[in-house]
């Protein structure tokens, strides 16, 4: 049954900016919907409509029909209630200072009775796996919990369809699949219908059932996911923010020369989309048995599209990608240089474009020479290196670093060591709670450990007064980049007028303004999409070319991999392992790039 | 016995009021010695913490409260000694001792008050009066800590970009404000998502909201309530009918020796040290079952010992 | 569990409390606590200022993003009152009645005395800081015009509400530790008071001449960008 419908939904602002045009869709109840496309294509703009209560002042034409009623002619409560929203950030969503409050504030808000809502609150936060922290203060919650409260929160009044927001993009990769995983529970097992955009895709195409891709307030594509993935993955703009098994595949497939199936889908899109739709209805009888359904991991749409391109179907997660080049390597057509050729660049192409262009970043190209090369060259040309950088002046030096907040808590780095050369890209990983960003802090001389040194330049961090250390000396990207604006203009605009990645930008720019010979990054990536990713990367690979040694801690793999020469693991504290980029990708099993994750063991096969 | 923490906050609130207005107002020697010993251990079990640095204070207090009534008043019929022409009278020294121990008692009790009435204990007995603001004080003490913890990020993001300068004074205030105007720009944009956050929940949709809170009114918390609001309306009466009564001017009568008064003695002590009671009766309990799990251990490990051999 | 369930009777309840209970509060305190009924009028009748004032701010709709800003200023304050010496608070409730209103300007003030004092301590002065904070922010509303105009008005007013806070706060001092109110008591206590009462004036304007332009143009700001 259609529970969500928009017709030529457009939208100016008061400004006159035309931020949606023509924007038509529909949804299924039960189905899950990602909403993709660059900053500022108008995502937000569209979700803020489809929930009356956060319309944004301007000029709307088109309808939204919710069950097929026009979205005006719903009730204050019923609009309330029905539709949930999510946002972008955990922290400023929370209202109220309990976890038990938090839960109840939409109930209290619509006038339901004491019993009734402490019935629900305790449902609610049972079904979540909240007893642990009911009584806690909100402010005590991790980011994960606390997106999980508000999602929690917002569940609790019962709502039929779900919007989110970027909901996990200031998360990091593990909590974000969990909550993506909690997502598709919701949707698959309680038929809730489900809204999110969201810059990073990876997580998020493999479990949604469509697709809308919008640019510039236009829509570029809607449909069934493998068929928009297929339009989109020949998209610049909409390409770099595939999942890594869609890239393969569409290198691959452009590589082998193979005709992709795509062209002809193209032309009977739509009429494509509502057959699968009816087929899919057939196929899922949605108010008959719930349990059955829920008990079925494998959706009826997959196996129905598997069936309707053999052969070509485009891989959508990391099992679906090493399934998909099985395969592909045991056809006879296939070329076995072609997987050596896409193994060695972990990147989009835009990457060796950059790497051309800048002939100024030695290292960084001569690691794109080393991938043409044989396996022997490129040994002695890491050789090579590894004698250059024992004559490399080391810049940053952790030795046996222990740093503690509190003199009875536990240790935050323990025995934390390793060296950094100057001109190096230094990428520092690890999950939550390793001490990552202790780490850096403690770099930057804003945290003193109670053993060990920290040496910049040669010198005791200690021993460098007052400002010494920031004069064109260090200088650190925090992860909230908010911290940094301490006036109320930058480039004659508001800094909070700027979105997200502009924030970033700006806030990159000021830091630099000191002329650091040392930068520290928290987190860059942090809610960045993947195009203003790019931007900072040829901004960072500028810098490294330019003598800045770099150290970014980052739970960012992608990311890491693509700018680090060399990565560490932090693990408990502890340096687990340090290495060149490319081998620690590789000799990681779980902490690695999709790419890695598909391709490994796959060489030794041929 | 039922600890304290574990009763209604309505019930707390209404106890300690009772308590302190009895502790205030009861101008009675015994009345006054029996709330300084029972709030003194009270303060001990409940506010241990930085107590004997408050003590310091309270010293201070007393002195000058007890010293500031024979300096002010001048009444009385023993006079012990004449300062400047005015004569300072026993009565009046006597009166001011009382009125430090009165003070002292009440500061104690407000220090006892303030660590059991935690803020979503307030915020439950106001809440359901006044639920806008019951919500306006759960959103800032929502905020409170989570401002706390971006004044140190801004702080820590702009020492490395140069805010502290120069080491002095002045720069440091210049800092310290800069941070917090830098707060209020933070505050107020991102603020607009839980402003939008409410919304979404349907913030403002009824004219009255209802006000939520996981406290029950159980059985033992009727039955301390009815205790305590008949004890105290019979010391009220007492001292309303004058059977409490003691004059200190123009000289010290203390009041009869009554049933009346020894009953209130005794009900006030219940009441005031009902506090202390139930902390000891709370730890002892714990003692009980920490004890209990030991033996249990220990007769466990008896038992595996025997089962392995 | 509400007690009364028929709404009609809770309604009439409602009204008769604040006229029956109150006063009859007054008189029997007063009478059964002869010797320290100043101190026990003043705490019902402060308390009862604030919870008149209280109940028209429940009747009344207020936004949600008039609620977030509310609750900003009052967290800005209570961070302010960690400042060691000089404390900004009634700056910031004087800024935030000029530019947000009265009754936002009153809501500043007693939020801020009462979710400090977690902190700080609660205690029977608890209301009758509510109480001075409140009324600080009230009046800056009320003649917000002037304020915003005018720099020399803004600072006097400043100075003013300085002394204001304590001369209210000292009477509290006075019926709070002696017995009944003295005028020698109370110029006692103006007297010792005298040192702060001079230094809260002074960084009241201090914090006024600093903070007044800044804050003022982040919150015209943002009423524009939330639509107020």
């Amino acid at each position: 049954m259609e529970i969500l419908r928009t017709e030529n939904l457009n939208f100016i602002y008061p400004d006159g900016r035309q931020a949606l045009s023509d924007i038509s869709f529909s949804l299924e109840e039960g189905e899950m919907m990602c909403v993709c496309g660059p900053t500022g294509s108008g995502k937000s703009t569209l979700l803020r409509l489809l929930k009356r209560e956060l319309s944004p002042r301007g000029e709307k034409s088109g309808d939204i029909f919710i069950s097929g009623r026009k979205q005006e002619e719903l009730s204050d409560f019923e609009a309330a209630t029905r539709i949930g929203f999510v946002f972008q950030r955990p922290d400023m969503q929370i209202v109220t200072d309990k976890v038990w409050h938090e839960l109840a504030f939409g109930l209290e808000n619509i006038g339901i009775k004491q019993n009734e809502i402490r019935r629900r609150v305790c449902e609610i936060a049972g079904y979540f796996g909240m007893e642990s922290w009911f009584d806690r203060s909100t402010d005590s919650l991790s980011g994960g919990q606390k997106q999980l409260l508000n999602l929690a929160s917002v569940m609790v009044m019962q709502p039929d369809i779900l919007i989110l927001d970027e909901p996990v993009s200031q998360l990091d990769p593990i909590t974000a699949s969990d909550f993506i995983a909690t997502l598709t529970k919701l949707c698959r097992e309680f038929g809730i219908s489900i809204i999110a955009a969201e810059q990073r895709l990876g997580e998020l195409i493999p479990v949604s059932d469509r697709i809308l891709a919008i640019k510039d307030g236009k829509t570029v594509a809607f449909g069934e996911t493998r068929d928009c993935v297929r339009t989109l993955i020949k998209d610049e703009a909409f390409a770099v923010s595939m999942p890594a098994s869609v890239k393969l595949y569409e290198k691959i497939m452009s590589a082998s020369g193979k005709e992709n199936p795509k062209e002809t889908d193209n032309a009977s899109h739509e009429e494509k989309t509502i057959k699968t739709d009816s087929a899919t209805l057939k196929e899922e009888p949605i108010n008959t048995d719930r349990a059955t359904l829920a008990e079925e991991p494998v959706r009826t749409g997959i196996t129905h599209s598997k069936e309707d391109h053999k052969g070509g179907d485009i891989p959508l997660s990391v099992g679906e990608g090493r399934r998909f080049l099985k395969e592909y390597l045991k056809s006879p057509e296939s070329d076995p240089r072609i997987l050596s050729e896409v193994s060695g660049s972990e990147d989009t192409r835009t990457l060796h474009e950059d790497d051309k262009e800048n002939a100024a970043e030695k290292q960084a190209v001569s690691r794109v020479e080393a991938n043409k090369e044989n396996a022997a060259e490129k040994q002695a040309d890491r050789d090579k290196k590894d004698s250059r950088r024992k004559d490399i002046e080391t810049v940053l030096e952790f030795k046996e670093v222990y740093l503690k907040y509190e003199r009875n808590g536990r240790d935050i780095l323990r025995a934390c060591g390793f060296k950094v050369g100057k001109g190096e890209v230094f990428c520092i990983l690890g999950g939550n709670g390793a001490g990552k960003s202790t780490a850096i802090s403690a770099a930057a001389g804003l945290i003193k450990p109670y053993s060990g040194k920290i040496r910049v330049f040669g010198k005791n961090i200690g021993d460098y007064k007052g400002q010494e250390l920031y004069n064109e000396c260090v200088a650190m990207l925090p992860q909230d980049v908010q911290t940094v604006f301490i006036t109320d203009e930058i480039n004659g605009r508001h800094p909070y007028d700027l979105s997200g990645g502009e924030q970033q930008l700006a806030a990159l720019d000021i830091v630099l303004a000191s002329k650091p010979k040392l930068l520290l990054l928290d987190e860059p990536t942090k809610g960045l999409d993947a195009v203003l990713g790019e931007e900072l990367k040829k901004k960072l690979k500028k810098l490294a070319a330019d003598g800045v040694t770099i150290v970014i801690v980052s739970h960012d793999i992608e990311f890491s991999a693509s700018i680090a020469d060399r990565c560490a693991m932090l693990f408990n504290g502890e340096v687990v392992s340090v290495g060149e980029a490319r081998d620690f990708f590789k000799g990681n099993y779980f902490y690695t790039t999709a790419y890695n994750r598909i391709m490994r063991g796959m060489q030794a096969e041929k | 016995m039922k600890p304290l923490e574990k009763y209604n906050p309505a019930v707390l609130f209404i106890y300690f009021l009772l308590l302190a207005s009895l502790v205030m107002f009861a101008a009675n020697p015994v009345m006054t010695m029996i709330a300084f010993v029972a709030m003194n251990s009270a303060a001990v079990v409940y506010a241990g913490n930085g107590l004997g640095r408050a003590y310091i204070f309270y010293a201070v207090i007393f002195v000058l409260t007890s010293l500031a009534n024979p300096v002010f008043s001048h009444n009385g019929v023993t006079v012990l000694l004449v300062v400047n022409d005015n004569p300072i009278t026993l009565e009046a020294v006597l009166y001011g001792v009382m009125t430090g121990f009165t003070i002292l008692s009440v500061l104690l009790l407000f220090r006892v008050f303030s660590t059991l009435m935690t803020s979503d204990r307030l915020l439950y007995i106001f809440g359901r009066a006044f639920p806008k603001l019951g919500l306006l004080l759960s959103m800032t003490l929502r905020f409170v800590p989570l401002f706390g913890r971006q004044r140190r990020k801004i702080e820590n993001t702009q020492k490395t970009l140069g805010l502290y300068k120069n080491e002095n004074a002045i720069d440091t205030i210049k800092g310290k404000l800069s941070i917090l105007s830098a707060m209020t720009t933070w505050g107020l944009e991102n603020g607009i998502v839980t402003a939008d956050s409410m919304s979404a929940r349907g913030y403002g949709i009824k004219r009255s909201r209802t006000s939520f809170s996981m406290y029950r009114f159980e059985r033992s918390d009727a039955f301390m309530l009815c205790a305590v609001l008949l004890s105290c309306g019979f010391i009220f009466l007492g001292i309303a009918i004058d059977k409490l009564k003691t004059d200190f001017y123009p000289r010290i009568e203390l009041s009869e020796v009554s049933a009346y008064a020894l009953i209130s003695y005794v009900l006030y002590a219940l009441i005031a040290f009902f506090p202390f009671v139930a902390k000891l009766a709370e730890r002892e309990a714990q003692k009980k079952l920490f004890k209990e799990s030991c033996d249990n251990s220990v007769n466990r490990e008896r038992i595996e010992k025997r089962d392995s051999v | 569990m509400p007690v009364i369930n028929n709404p009609t009777v809770r309604k009439i309840l409602r009204i008769i409390i604040p006229f029956l209970v109150v006063p009859a509060a007054v008189l029997v305190g007063a009478y059964v606590f002869e010797d320290k009924m100043y101190a026990y009028v003043s705490l019902v009748i402060t308390i009862l200022a604030i919870v008149l004032f209280i109940s028209g701010f429940e009747k009344r709709r207020t936004g949600s993003r008039r609620m977030v800003i509310v609750v900003v200023m009052t967290v800005i304050a209570v961070i302010g009152r960690f400042v060691p010496i000089i404390k900004p608070v009634a700056a910031i409730t004087v800024i935030s009645g000029v530019f947000l209103g009265g009754e936002s300007g009153f809501l500043v003030g007693s939020m801020t005395s009462v979710v400090s004092n977690f902190f700080w301590g609660q205690g029977p002065w608890t209301p009758f800081q509510m109480f001075s904070w409140g009324m600080i922010g009230l009046v800056a509303g009320l003649i917000g015009k002037y304020l915003k105009t005018s720099k020399p008005v803004l600072y006097i007013y400043g100075a003013f509400s300085g002394l204001l806070f304590s001369l209210i706060m000292d009477v509290w001092t006075v019926l709070w530790y002696n017995d009944g109110f003295s005028w020698d008591g109370y110029l006692a206590a103006i007297a010792s008071a005298a040192p702060m009462t001079i230094l809260y004036a002074f960084s009241n304007v201090i914090f006024l001449i600093i903070l007044f332009d800044p804050i003022g143009k982040k919150l015209e700001r943002i009423r524009t960008v939330y639509g107020l």
